[in-house]
């Protein structure tokens, strides 16, 4: 037996780290993304300052992303364990804020294309600046099992909650 | 006399099993209550909500002593059940907290999220840490003050950002 939901979700994500060309930068990530199976873009505004948003990206990434997860399910008849490490990178210019989180099977999971140091790309998300103060943010990511990875992401960007994500509720 | 094999292996197992209950609450698990008798000047402020009515979170603090080389050794462990709990940790030497919180359900895996810290307290100041969970959100923030009202927010430390022979600033 499978833990069949679990599976289907680390496959669409497999499937979108590893769809036709593995992207090798976040730049390539954000162009594969609108195309890709089980991904999505999504755009909100944020009443916050851009500064503040790339201050809570540089504060909140290393502290929350930084980690390495393993996942263990078992049924009466198999035995899985899924060993993911994420890495965050800020890089912050005068235009814009971006946050890229990688995420690298460490265990578990059968790699079936090259991928860049610290693992596929599984989310891209770029502040940028606007008037009166806010910030709209642009999200690249995928569209389901990831959902409180992309709530904490907005969290920090609108400043309401600076929780980090439970990476062990992700899929 | 087919049953005595049987009764044999009952028995073993009884014994195993005995062995393993014994074991367990001998601290075999590795887990030990941190002893936590020196003066209190952490005051941890704890508030877990699962989000189910099916579904529970525990958090809990480790602490270790982190030497010159930056090696641990773990001192013990605290429940963080009650909302409130004081705990008291050398002043003047890094020690390495870690903040455990641990889901569990009736219909999900268990699992464990952690955010470990390093941090050494100042004698004479005090350290309020709030401790969160909810909606599959966690939050550790310290603030570190010399009397009530004032103070500052200390930024948290990796484990791995401590340098053999030169352990970071404070």
């Amino acid at each position: 037996m499978i833990d069949l939901p679990k599976n289907t979700l680390l496959i669409g994500a497999v499937l979108l780290a590893g769809c036709a060309s593995q992207p090798q930068t976040a730049d390539e990530f954000r162009k594969a993304v609108p195309g890709a199976f089980m991904a999505k873009t999504e755009t909100v505004e944020v009443a916050k300052p851009f500064r503040e948003v790339a201050a809570n990206f540089q504060k909140r990434a290393p502290e929350c992303l930084n980690v390495t997860v393993e996942t263990v399910s078992q049924t009466t008849t198999s035995y899985q364990v899924i060993v993911a490490a994420y890495k965050p990178t800020v890089v912050v210019t005068g235009e814009r804020a971006e946050l890229h989180v990688q995420q690298d099977f460490k265990q578990g999971v059968m790699k079936v294309r090259a991928e860049p140091a610290g693992g596929h790309y599984l989310l891209v998300a770029d502040a940028y600046p606007l008037d009166n103060n806010r910030t709209r943010l642009q999200l690249f990511g995928p569209s389901m099992g990831y959902d409180v990875l992309i709530r904490a992401v907005k969290g920090w960007a609108s400043g309401q909650s600076l929780g980090c994500p439970d990476m062990t509720k992700i899929g | 006399m087919q049953d005595r094999p049987h009764f044999v292996q009952c028995v073993w197992r009884a014994l195993g099993a005995a062995a393993l209950v014994t074991c367990w609450l001998a601290g075999c698990s590795g887990i030990k209550t941190y002893p936590n008798s020196l003066d209190k000047n952490l005051l941890v402020h704890t508030s877990t909500e699962s989000g189910s009515i099916l579904s529970r979170v525990r958090a809990s603090l480790s602490i270790s002593r982190v030497d010159a080389q930056c090696r641990t050794e773990y001192e013990g462990t605290i429940d963080l059940g009650k909302s409130h709990i004081s705990v008291g940790v050398p002043v003047d030497r890094w020690s390495y907290l870690v903040f455990d919180f641990s889901s569990s359900g009736l219909l999900s895996n268990s699992s464990t999220m952690a955010q470990g810290t390093l941090l050494k307290p100042r004698a004479g100041y005090r350290y309020d840490i709030e401790v969160s969970y909810s909606d599959d959100l966690y939050n550790v923030v310290i603030r570190e003050s010399r009397t009530r009202g004032d103070g500052r927010d200390v930024a948290l430390r990796r484990l791995d950002t401590c340098q053999p022979g030169a352990p970071p600033a404070s």
